[in-house]
């Protein structure tokens, strides 16, 4: 028959039972002969009774010449047990509440204390393990009792700290979370359980409230204080009235136990316990792993991420392991594109190199206004000249107030030759100083000395592309690409700021010996002969060849004329000539407006077909065809890189 | 006034029952196990041991063949088996194992001393 002990389980039982009887009515005889205060030996003959009528409900329900015993015949027992174990609960609730801070008594205190514990030990008997075992797999005979304990725990192995001042009350949960498959760990004080806790990881404390050094309610003070505060602690206590639990809960328990324990809802709150502990720190790690993605972004941004750095939260199967997929891969993208780039100024740098290294040709068209050691505008002293353009001559010169070297430009005077036309330029160049880019000549100031306009600038030592084209002829596929790139960084900055420049041309974009490419003359350039780029013979030639279709009807155009602009210049740079090619101005603009541009691999095989394609695409009449920003620009070159 | 070595491995037990006995008069010597409460009776100086059948490693059945093997020759000290087991048979059991008497747990204290001044009275 299933279910049934063998005789040494049923002796096992009883001596479980009848153990903590030996100590309530031993203690309970002892203080009874002593009391003197008639209400505390009233407490006292009660608790003795009610042991006495314990034991004889043991004693009848599992006498010494009984063998076996149901599972029902257990439940049963235990539920008589209830009854008188409860008066003795009370009983001896009642003897500690008389005791007073007043009038001390730890030995009659201890002594009541121990008798409680060993009737709240009383209903956590359980049948022996192998009794167990048989009702869990019970087939028949005698089905499971109502209160059977689920056949196994809802959750894997916890570690969990009991905290109780009395042995036998440690003990017992000790064993009976052992069977559930726990691993346990006991502290026999509130010191104690804050020094394990400070030294284990555990994941669920279960605190008794009344202990004599260190009470559960400071422990758990001080645990929800501390590096501790992420552990559920479920309170245990024999006093189970309203306020009591509310205090527990108020400050921070999870749950309440009242003692004695009925073992089913101690399972099913220490299950419910550490379930809520299990949400809680999946979404703790959750949120720390989302906060690793945000410091990789913060790494990317500063340039320090590691490659793999988010690969455990890769792992994750949900969104956020995607996204941390997803960025990872980004992240390890913009690294090989920075390599490639590095490479592309690093080749660029060579050109430099060589082309700083040959003899320039200074073709001098006209003599300098202002001679070496001149003092201009009474603060600028000039150093050399280092270019004459459309706009005027351009010298190297100290600022004296300042103590930097400047380039001064002097503006032709027919650009600056009415206050209209000065007062456009002041305002362009307002507007071109709000442009944040470390690719854009940063323009400092306009002035004049007797009518002579000037402007000054942010002197940068390098040469201009043009320089590098006249002396290298044209350049490989990776210092195109290092121009390209810059050129695109630094028309997005100006073109967010609503400032087109209008005059892109080799003459007009700087490269330092870094291959650091600064673009000239923002807000202030104006194209040789004005919209229609034919009126002003001399100054025409080289110029229109940079101008858009638009620009060159005379429309309304935009900073798309600027991409088509950099579409020439880097067709340029690829094939060592233009795309349009013509004897005369007007040969020229003609064939800017009708013939197709050539495709820059149809001249050389060796030039990629997506960067031709890029060119071309700069190149088209209609600017609605161009790339639709100098943004779009330079993510494309990023992606061809 | 005779001393009682108490054989007890429950700390509460040995507190409650050490008092009891205190108050009645006795000296009382404790061990906390079998193999103490076996070293101690052989040290001698103990009229009469109480010892618990139910203890951890050495058992008091065990421990009590112990002290009867070791004082085969010498002087007999009475011992009272004690047990919460309370199976039929556990009486004879303990004699058999060399206790003079036998006695359950819950302890009844008067029928306890009972049995305990009977075997002081005997005759060595």
């Amino acid at each position: 028959m299933s279910g049934l002990t063998t005789q040494e389980s049923v002796a096992e039982l009883r001596h479980e039972l009848r153990t903590p009887l030996n100590l309530i009515i031993g203690y309970c005889e002892m203080l009874v002969e002593d009391a003197t205060d008639a209400a505390r030996r009233g407490a006292l003959e009660r608790t003795l009774a009610a042991g006495r009528d314990l034991l004889d409900r043991i004693n009848s329900a599992v006498p010494p010449s009984r063998g076996e015993i149901t599972e029902s015949e257990f439940a049963t027992l235990r539920e008589a047990l209830r009854e008188p174990q409860e008066r003795i609960v009370v009983a001896t609730g009642e003897l500690l509440s008389s005791l007073t801070s007043a009038d001390p008594d730890p030995q009659f205190e201890r002594d009541v204390r121990r008798i409680r514990s060993s009737a709240e030990r009383l209903l956590m008997v359980e049948l022996p393990h192998h009794v167990e075992r048989a009702r869990l797999t019970n087939t028949g005979d005698h089905p499971a009792v109502e209160t059977t304990p689920p056949a196994s725990p809802v959750l894997g192995a916890a570690r969990i700290l009991v905290v109780d001042d009395l042995e036998d009350n440690r003990a017992v949960l000790e064993r009976r979370l052992r069977r559930q498959g726990h691993d346990v760990v006991c502290a026999a004080g509130g010191h104690a359980a804050l020094d394990m806790l400070a030294r284990d990881k555990f994941d669920l404390v279960l605190l008794d409230v009344m202990m004599p050094d260190l009470d559960g309610l400071a422990v758990l003070e001080r645990m929800k204080a501390g590096a501790s505060r992420d552990i559920p602690v479920i309170m245990i206590s024999a006093l189970d009235d309203v306020a009591s639990v509310v205090k527990c809960i108020d400050r921070g328990a999870e749950d309440h136990l009242s003692k004695p324990f009925d073992p089913v809802l101690l399972r099913a709150r220490i299950g419910a316990c550490l379930e809520k502990k299990r949400l809680r720190d999946t979404e703790l790690e959750y949120l720390r792993q989302v906060a690793q993605v945000i410091d990789a972004a913060t790494a990317v941004e500063a340039g320090r991420y590691e490659s793999g750095t988010l690969a455990h939260v890769a792992r994750r199967s949900d969104e956020l392991g995607r996204l941390a997929r997803v960025f990872d891969g980004m992240a390890n993208q913009v690294r090989a594109r920075e390599a490639r780039l590095r490479e592309q100024v690093e080749a660029l740098k060579r050109e430099i190199g060589v082309a700083r290294d040959t003899p320039r040709e200074t073709a001098r068209r006209e003599p300098p206004v202002l001679a070496a050691g001149e003092l201009f505008a009474n603060r600028f002293e000039i150093v050399e000249e280092i270019g004459a353009g459309g706009m005027g001559m351009v010298y190297r010169a100290l600022d004296r107030e300042l103590g930097e070297q400047v380039a001064l430009k002097i503006l032709r005077s027919e650009l600056v030759s009415d206050a209209a036309s000065v007062e456009r330029f002041k305002r362009e160049i307002r507007l071109a100083r709000h442009i944040s880019s470390k690719h854009v000549v940063r323009t400092y100031d306009i002035g004049d000395r007797d009518g002579v306009y000037f402007l000054t600038m942010e002197y940068v030592h390098g040469i201009t592309v043009r320089e590098l084209l006249h002396t290298r002829g044209r350049l490989g596929v990776e210092p195109t690409l290092a121009i390209a790139c810059q050129l695109a960084y630094s028309l997005a900055a100006a073109h967010e700021q609503g400032v087109v420049h209008r005059d892109i041309k080799p003459e007009n974009l700087l490269l330092d010996a870094a291959g650091v490419l600064k673009v000239m003359d923002f807000g202030v350039a104006r194209p040789s002969g004005g919209a229609s780029g034919l009126t002003e013979v001399g100054l025409l030639v080289g110029t229109p060849a940079y101008m858009a279709p638009e620009q060159l009807f005379g429309e309304d155009f935009d900073q798309r004329a600027d991409l088509y602009a950099a579409g020439v210049v880097l067709f340029e740079c690829l094939t060592g000539r233009l795309p349009f090619e013509a004897n005369s101005p007007v040969a020229l603009i003609a064939k800017v407006l009708r013939d197709p541009a050539p495709s820059p691999s149809s001249l050389d095989a060796a030039i990629p077909a997506g960067v031709s394609d890029v060119v071309l695409r700069l190149l088209a009449k209609d600017p609605a065809h161009r790339t639709a920003s100098a943004a779009d620009l330079a993510r494309l070159l990023t992606q061809l890189g | 006034m005779p001393t009682i070595l108490l054989v007890e491995d429950n700390e509460m037990n040995r507190d409650m029952l050490s008092r009891r006995l205190k108050r009645k008069g006795y000296d009382v010597a404790l061990a906390v196990d079998g193999l103490e409460g076996v070293s101690m009776a052989l040290a001698g100086g103990h009229d009469l041991i109480l010892m618990d059948m139910s203890l951890p490693e050495l058992d008091g059945w065990e421990a009590t063949r112990r002290v009867r093997d070791a004082e085969a020759t010498g002087r007999h000290v009475p011992i009272i088996g004690l047990t919460a087991h309370a199976m039929s048979g556990d009486r004879e059991k303990a004699l058999a194992a060399g206790c003079d008497d036998y006695d359950t747990k819950p302890v009844e204290l008067d029928r306890l001393l009972g049995k305990i001044e009977a075997l002081l009275a005997r005759p060595v």
